[in-house]
């Protein structure tokens, strides 16, 4: 609340740090769960999902999305089709030894019906496997020029550390995604999150861009 | 997109005639007046869309009925201004507290807007607040909501007609149909 003297009707919130997305259409989903007033925290929770017989982690899995409110995970993937057999493998054991972790998966097919819905398919496949990957020499910056303007989309921002590159139409392996873990689920720096008290103002305007269908 | 020149030619299949829609909209209209049989009901539709719906279903309904309607904005603006918050565009002429409450969508996938909604219209304290959609496209959900009156679930295709468009046009098309891929992917 505002106090005696305050320039400002009300307090705004500080606005949550921008994670550094691995991938932009990662960067696209945020913004689509930040328009419907969905709270997100990317990758805030890693899940050990293979040990050795000393108890050393092997392997997790961090989904790229938790959205509280739901109590959902969600982890996108816009790999061919044919390439996402080792991240169903390991969606998989999540469950198997999460069965209460509830994570919907979206597709690369998912993910282009949602561009759409949206109008922006021509987006989907400048966002999907290896054209969507932000690495160092191919900042969200540079992807702006490009033939749909990513304006807007975290801008110059780079993914943590180098960049793995896969065969065509891959994603980067997570720097995080394989790497031992504590102790199960680990919680994660929560990178960021919707500023549901902006959200849950809605506005009416008049000129506010495209409608429902 | 630019205008198609045969709206028919553009469907690659019929998914819902318009005989099968009518009668499972009469289906729909007899059960939501079985259930408020006590009660006035606001039936609100969220435009465009739902349009011919809400007009088929009103008349299916026997029971004392006001209607209202909203309008939202979607995701899908333009690159350098498609970051914000989904705005209401029409907001409902009069209050709906202590009403019991009706929603009319078209079609729910994601359940992105229908949760925005819900949300909205729950803080404007309504006696009840319940789903009706034409339909349901289940694959696509994120945010799961119950529904509590469905026409028909469909698979994951896009589909057009009966109000639902693809860039503004093909809602006046009186059944439902599946648009050819070549239409939205530029190739036609």
């Amino acid at each position: 609340m505002s106090g005696p003297g305050s320039t400002h009707p009300e307090e705004v919130p500080p606005t949550p740090p921008t994670p550094a997305f691995a991938h932009a259409s990662e960067a696209e989903l945020s913004r689509i769960l930040d328009f419907y007033a969905v709270r997100w925290e990317y990758e805030p929770h890693v899940f050990p999902i293979l040990w050795n017989t000393d108890g050393d982690v092997l392997e997790s899995f961090a989904p790229d999305f938790y959205l509280p409110d739901l109590d959902l995970y969600v982890e996108l993937t816009t790999l061919r089709q044919k390439l996402v057999r080792r991240k169903n493998r390991k969606l998989r054991r999540l469950r198997e030894l999460y069965p209460g972790v509830r994570v919907k998966l979206l597709y690369a097919r998912d993910f282009r019906a949602l561009m759409l819905k949206y109008g922006r398919l021509a987006l989907a496949d400048e966002l999907s496997g290896t054209p969507g990957q932000v690495t160092p020499d191919r900042p969200y910056g540079e992807m702006l020029a490009g033939p749909f303007g990513l304006a807007g989309v975290e801008r110059g921002r780079t993914v943590d550390g180098p960049a793995v590159s896969g065969p065509p139409g891959s994603e980067p392996d997570r720097p995080d995604s394989d790497r031992a873990a504590a102790a199960p689920p680990r919680r994660r720096r929560r990178r960021s999150g919707r500023r549901t008290s902006v959200a849950a103002r809605p506005e009416i305007a008049a000129d506010a861009g495209p409608t429902e269908r | 997109m630019t205008m198609p020149a045969d709206l028919r030619a553009d469907v690659d299949e019929i998914l819902l005639t318009e005989e099968v829609i009518e009668a499972r909209v009469r289906e729909l209209g007899r059960a939501i007046s079985e259930d408020y049989r006590d009660r006035s009901l606001t039936l609100v539709s969220v435009l465009k869309g739902s349009l011919p719906f809400m007009a088929d279903l009103m008349r299916a309904i026997d029971r004392p009925v006001r209607i209202d309607l909203m309008e939202v904005s979607s995701y899908g603006g333009t690159a350098t201004e498609s970051s914000g918050l989904v705005r209401i565009l029409k907001d409902l002429s009069a209050s709906i507290a202590g009403e019991d409450v009706l929603l009319v969508e078209d079609i729910i996938d994601t359940g992105l807007t229908l949760n925005y909604l819900i949300r909205y219209l729950r803080g404007k304290n309504p006696a009840s607040l319940r789903i009706c959609t034409l339909l349901d496209k289940p694959a696509r959900r994120l945010v799961e909501i119950p529904v509590d009156y469905t026409g028909f679930t469909i698979e994951d295709r896009f589909v057009v007609g009966y109000g639902l468009d693809y860039g503004e046009f093909y809602r006046n098309l009186r059944f439902v149909g599946v648009l050819r891929p070549e239409v939205y992917s530029g190739q036609g």
